[in-house]
């Protein structure tokens, strides 16, 4: 049963005028909708620094592929039968080598001495040769089939064709389907209308053309298109991130069939950890970011340690992280962090031990706050336990000694007010539990606030304490914040009785609240309980969101 | 440690997975991680040691880089006004060495005043089994001869010649003439400002 909140009485209502939970007076991330658009035009804020006189700052002038439609959706009935045909390839998953593009052969050989170099550490023997080759053989076989029972992959190909990234198995073990995959590129951009979705049986196929780079999902998961585009779009930005669009269109205008794996070595387990990150944190999905529960003071001297002690200039954002949460975010007057550019820094910090090792400088570009350049990011752990995670990026890169001496003053205040272990603490405690909000048969809940891009979520409880049930509760968010944003018909209000829960997922301008009730919940039950749901965060906005965006 | 109190900027150049991090954690911290999933740099890190030298103590500015292709572009960063490079090469790996030559091509053209150090690693590997070696020990001091460089093999794992080598590289930048200029100079710079007059 779905209600489309045609029904007036049965309708929540929520005074617009007041702002809603979690909005503080001022912004600390850039605001979002959920579809957030990722392929939204680039500005050049890192231009406006530099030169702030030019007022329209745009490096680049890039163009942009349109938004995909959901016209993209639909299929030509035509191309249907060949299409079927290409499918049916991606069940053959020999390794023999279809070279639709000249197979590069400098990385081929680096590959095999690669491959070399571990067989020899493993078998010195002189009989062990033969018996590696079987052994390999047979390892490939397993592979294949731990390879087709993956639930979602993840390929990026080069316009040409060249494979960059597989998220499972190495991408040149794959060329056959590399090969299909790019066969299916450009059989889709023959046709006038570029087709960006086709289902076969269990399989979503998505694919997201951008300039130089094609990018395929093939999913059997409850991700819906638009979802998996969405994922997709991010897995582009993060190949950005380490590279700038700048220097990734003048490697392939330079030269069309560059191998990009060369400049992506070591940074493929960023994308990996995306991926991971993205099936399993909510913030993905709402375009929003999580932000430590602390009591407000604690919060608040923790920021004012930064802005006293980092007050430096061309220091764009100071960052601090602990556990993919959000301690504080300090930016300069006048420029935002975007939460998309957000999430690729709380992924490179997730996804790199080394920072804990030392303080580290780094470059990163954040292609939303300008796809064209690098900022410099000053890396280190404030604590011995290496929790929290203080970032400090600037457009000055030769600022290193200047942001480490900035990092000790900002860590002896924090220390002086007791800080570091208020944090320490708030990372012990679970955050809070669905029992402490005390609504009956309220299992969990997401909540964000649009206008500061956060958002709040209880612990997983009884019953998703085993990670098949975590898996089920993401799968039933991903539904309900499809059938919310479809842009076929987006809803307001979304009811929507299942086998095991009861799902409530409310729009308003300024929150999306997701909620799942047991099963016998009623509409009208469940519409008193996220009114006194919303009270609750209310009463609590203090510890779970950042009220106020402290500026440098 | 503060990055201002620096004397001697040392910067490690070469091959990702040669063993730059490892040979650091050494000499910083005494220790190696053998076991420990191999952790890519990112970007750089920075570590500073206090060394004593023919009577003079030094505390040396390491820069510990990634060694990835994709920051070849912007290295100059991490090794400008360096007055010395560890540029490192895995001997059991063949293909280490050629960066070797584009690290000392790249130095030679920039950064004139830096010393070049040529520093194999994972000597342990080889010690154990001579088949492991895969880059000859003459060619490099031929090629070293060549560039006027000196030449270290070293372990991360047993500690073998680590120390060694930064004693020699602070001990070659005390010696030369053009730093004791530059150190004379640099008190006198220091001292100024202690007589500068102080509100407390
Ligand atoms: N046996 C041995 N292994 C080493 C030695 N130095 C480094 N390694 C290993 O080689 C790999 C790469 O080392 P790392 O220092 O991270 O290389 P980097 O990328 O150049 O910084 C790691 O797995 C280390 O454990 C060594 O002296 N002996
Ligand atoms: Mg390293």
């Amino acid at each position: 049963m779905d209600g489309g909140g045609s029904d007036r009485s049965q309708t929540p209502s929520y005074d617009s005028d007041v702002p809603e939970p979690g909005a503080g007076g001022t912004v600390i991330l850039a605001p979002t909708d959920s579809y957030a658009d990722l392929t939204q035009g680039w500005q050049g804020s890192l231009h406006e620094i530099r030169r702030p006189r030019h007022s329209s700052g745009t490096i680049s002038e890039i163009t942009n592929r349109s938004k995909p439609e959901l016209a993209g959706e639909k299929q030509e009935r035509e191309k249907d039968g060949e299409l079927k045909d290409k499918l049916n390839e991606l069940q053959v998953t020999d390794d023999e080598d279809l070279s639709l593009t000249s197979s590069d052969e400098t990385t081929a050989s680096k590959e095999d001495e690669k491959e070399g170099g571990q067989t020899a550490a493993v078998s010195s023997g002189p009989s062990a040769s033969g018996l590696t080759v079987i052994e390999s053989d047979s390892e490939e076989n397993v592979q294949t089939e731990a390879w087709r029972s993956q639930r979602k992959h993840i390929f990026v190909l080069s316009e040409a064709g060249k494979p960059i990234y597989s998220r499972y198995g190495k991408e040149d073990k794959l060329v056959t389907i590399m090969g299909v995959m790019q066969a299916l590129v450009s059989f889709l951009q023959d046709g006038n209308d570029s087709l960006r979705c086709l289902v076969a049986g269990k399989h979503k196929f998505v694919f997201l053309n951008r300039e130089n780079l094609n990018l395929v999902a093939v999913a059997k998961t409850e991700d819906s298109y638009h979802q998996l585009l969405f994922q997709l779009t991010y897995v582009y930005n993060q190949i950005i991130s380490v590279l700038t669009y700048t220097q990734l269109n003048k490697i392939f205008k330079q030269r069309r069939n560059y191998d990009l794996r060369r400049l992506l070595t070591g940074s493929e387990k960023f994308i990996d950890n995306l991926l991971h990150l993205m099936d399993h944190e909510p913030s993905f999905l709402l375009g929003a970011v999580r932000c430590l529960p602390l009591p407000s003071s604690t919060r608040e001297n923790i920021a004012q340690s930064i802005v006293q002690n980092a007050n430096v200039k061309d220091l764009v954002f100071a960052i601090l992280l602990a556990n993919n949460q959000l301690i504080t975010l300090v930016r300069m007057k006048k420029y935002f962090l975007h939460p998309s550019d957000l999430h690729l820094i709380i992924n490179l910090v997730n996804a790199s031990e080394s920072f804990k090792a030392a303080e580290s400088w780094t470059p990163i570009c954040l292609p939303k706050f300008d796809a064209s350049g690098f900022l410099h990011a000053y890396v280190s752990y404030l604590d011995p336990g290496c929790q929290t995670c203080l970032l400090l990026l600037t457009v000055d890169r030769d600022m290193f000694f200047t942001l480490s001496e900035c990092r000790q003053k900002i860590v002896d205040r924090l220390n002086r007010y007791n800080c570091l272990t208020a944090i320490t603490e708030a990372l012990a405690r679970t955050s809070y539990s669905i029992s402490q909000v005390g609504i009956a048969d309220l299992r969990h809940f997401m909540y964000k606030s649009k206008s500061t891009a956060q958002y709040t979520s209880p612990e997983l409880d009884a019953p998703y304490t085993t990670k098949e049930e975590q898996e089920r509760l993401f799968g039933l968010y991903l539904y309900l914040h499809h059938r919310i944003h479809s842009s076929a018909r987006p809803l307001k209000i979304l009811f929507h009785v299942g086998a095991n829960e009861t799902l409530l997922g409310w729009m308003t301008s300024g929150f999306e609240l997701y909620t799942v009730f047991g099963p016998l919940v009623t509409k009208t039950q469940a519409i008193t309980s996220i009114n006194k749901l919303l009270k609750w965060i209310k009463r609590e906005e203090d510890r779970l969101f950042i009220l106020n965006a402290p500026t440098f | 440690m503060s990055g201002s109190r620096v004397d001697m900027k040392i910067v490690l150049l070469g091959k990702e997975f040669g063993g730059k991090t490892s040979l650091v954690e050494r000499f910083l911290h005494d220790r190696f991680h053998g076991e420990a999933p191999y952790q890519a740099t990112i970007g750089a890190a920075f570590g500073a040691k206090r060394i004593e030298v023919v009577g003079k103590s030094l505390i040396l500015g390491i820069w510990d880089t990634a060694g990835s292709e994709r920051y070849e572009a912007m290295s100059r960063i991490y090794y400008r006004g360096a007055k010395a490079a560890i540029v490192c090469y895995d001997m059991t790996d063949s293909e280490s060495f050629a960066r070797v030559c584009f690290w000392v091509k790249e130095l030679r053209n920039n950064e004139e005043n830096c010393k070049i150090y040529l520093c194999g690693t994972k000597k342990d590997l080889v010690d154990e089994n001579k088949n492991n070696r895969k880059v000859d020990y003459h060619m490099v001091t031929d090629y070293a001869d060549e560039i006027r460089a000196k030449v270290f093999e070293t372990s991360a794992k047993t500690g073998e010649n680590i120390r060694n080598l930064f004693l020699k590289i602070a001990e070659d930048y005390t010696m030369d003439p053009v730093n004791k200029q530059q150190q004379e100079k640099d008190t006198l710079n220091l001292q100024e400002p202690t007589k500068k007059k102080r509100c407390c």
